[in-house]
């Protein structure tokens, strides 16, 4: 076997994956290339960084974190609940107002055209109300 | 209390049935998130979300599934999205010059610490190297190899899991593993530490 393919083999065969003939050849050509052993010894030695990390030190809190988290996403659930009306519901209604203003508005404009008498008669009914409020004072004063 | 008993009473609100599922499956999801974020304030924040996520959606849970399953699925899914979120945005990613960064944040850190014996700073840059490695793999070599080597599931539970074949698995964890060996072995010879 050449360093090429027993560099190419190596992970596997640290892990015990390779068929015994290949196993028995890799494990004959580290015993006489020092190049590759090196290889092969530093790879372990990283590779075993995974059997220390795989007991961790269990924190004794990590239930109480739990809960304690759980209840502070309820809470700001509850205080969510504002914005969101706020942020949705609102521009919600006025969309709903300036859609039925626009409507009335094409309504109004629409029938403008055949009750033009009938609205102008009404608008001059109003006018002296309205006149009469303000047209004294103009009356008096060319009065003077 | 045995899995179907937690699930059933954790159905019915009972606070005690939670506490039990959190005391035994602690272990187990701190670790598969660790695994894959290899931080471990992170890991345990991504697995009290993992708890709470269990307990709200519990009633999604169907009786003939394995609890475990689904506890590792979950641990899973979240800790790949705590990943995409705390990505650099970068188009590649760097393994070599990574490791050099971190590495220099190690030195600066452990240069006060005088009185280390020296193979535990080598342990810990072997830590970098490995972490780094395994952190540019692509997602899915990255899930199957940290729950083969952290969690020690054999294929065809890992294939449950990733809810895959146990085919794909095997070949996935194939390619990992040469994908490593190749990191590894650039970094041994540029010394990259
Ligand atoms: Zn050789």
């Amino acid at each position: 076997m050449k360093c090429k393919d027993v560099n190419s083999k190596l992970i596997f065969f640290l892990d015990e994956e390779l068929p015994a003939t290949e196993m028995q050849a890799v494990k004959e050509h580290l015993a006489g290339c020092t190049d590759c052993a090196l290889f092969a010894e530093d790879m372990k030695k990283t590779l075993s960084i995974l059997e220390t990390e795989k007991t961790p030190e269990l924190n004794p809190f990590f239930y109480t974190r739990v809960k304690a988290k759980m209840e502070s996403q309820e809470v700001e659930q509850v205080l969510n609940h504002r914005p969101v009306l706020v942020r949705v519901l609102q521009p919600l209604a006025f969309s709903i107002i300036l859609l039925i203003g626009i409507y009335a508005g094409i309504k109004l404009g629409a029938t403008g055209t055949t009750s033009k008498t009938k609205t102008v008669l009404a608008e001059q009914d109003m006018i002296p109300y309205w006149n009469e409020l303000d047209a004294e004072p103009i009356e008096s004063f060319l009065m003077e | 209390m045995s899995d179907i008993e937690i699930i059933e009473q954790l159905k019915q609100g009972n606070e005690q049935a939670f506490r039990k599922l959190v005391e035994s499956y602690r272990k187990l999801v701190v670790n598969t998130c660790y695994g894959l974020l290899h931080n471990r304030e992170d890991a345990e924040d991504v697995a009290q979300d993992v708890f709470i996520e269990v307990y709200r959606s519990v009633d999604s849970f169907r009786a003939d599934a394995k609890l475990s399953t689904w506890l590792y699925r979950i641990a899973v899914n979240r800790s790949l999205n705590h990943i995409r979120d705390n990505k650099k945005h970068r188009w590649f990613s760097l393994f070599e010059s990574d490791v050099k960064t971190e590495n220099k944040k190690l030195l600066q850190v452990e240069s006060s610490l005088t009185d280390q014996p020296e193979f535990e700073l080598e342990n810990k840059q072997r830590a970098i190297i490995l972490h780094q490695a395994i952190g540019s793999l692509p997602e899915k070599q990255k899930v199957a190899f940290s729950l083969s080597k952290y969690e020690d599931l054999s294929y065809q539970e890992i294939a449950e899991v990733m809810e895959l074949s146990v085919s794909s698995v095997e070949s996935l964890l194939f390619r990992a593993k040469k994908n490593l060996q190749k990191k590894l072995y650039t970094c041994y010879k540029k010394k990259c530490m």
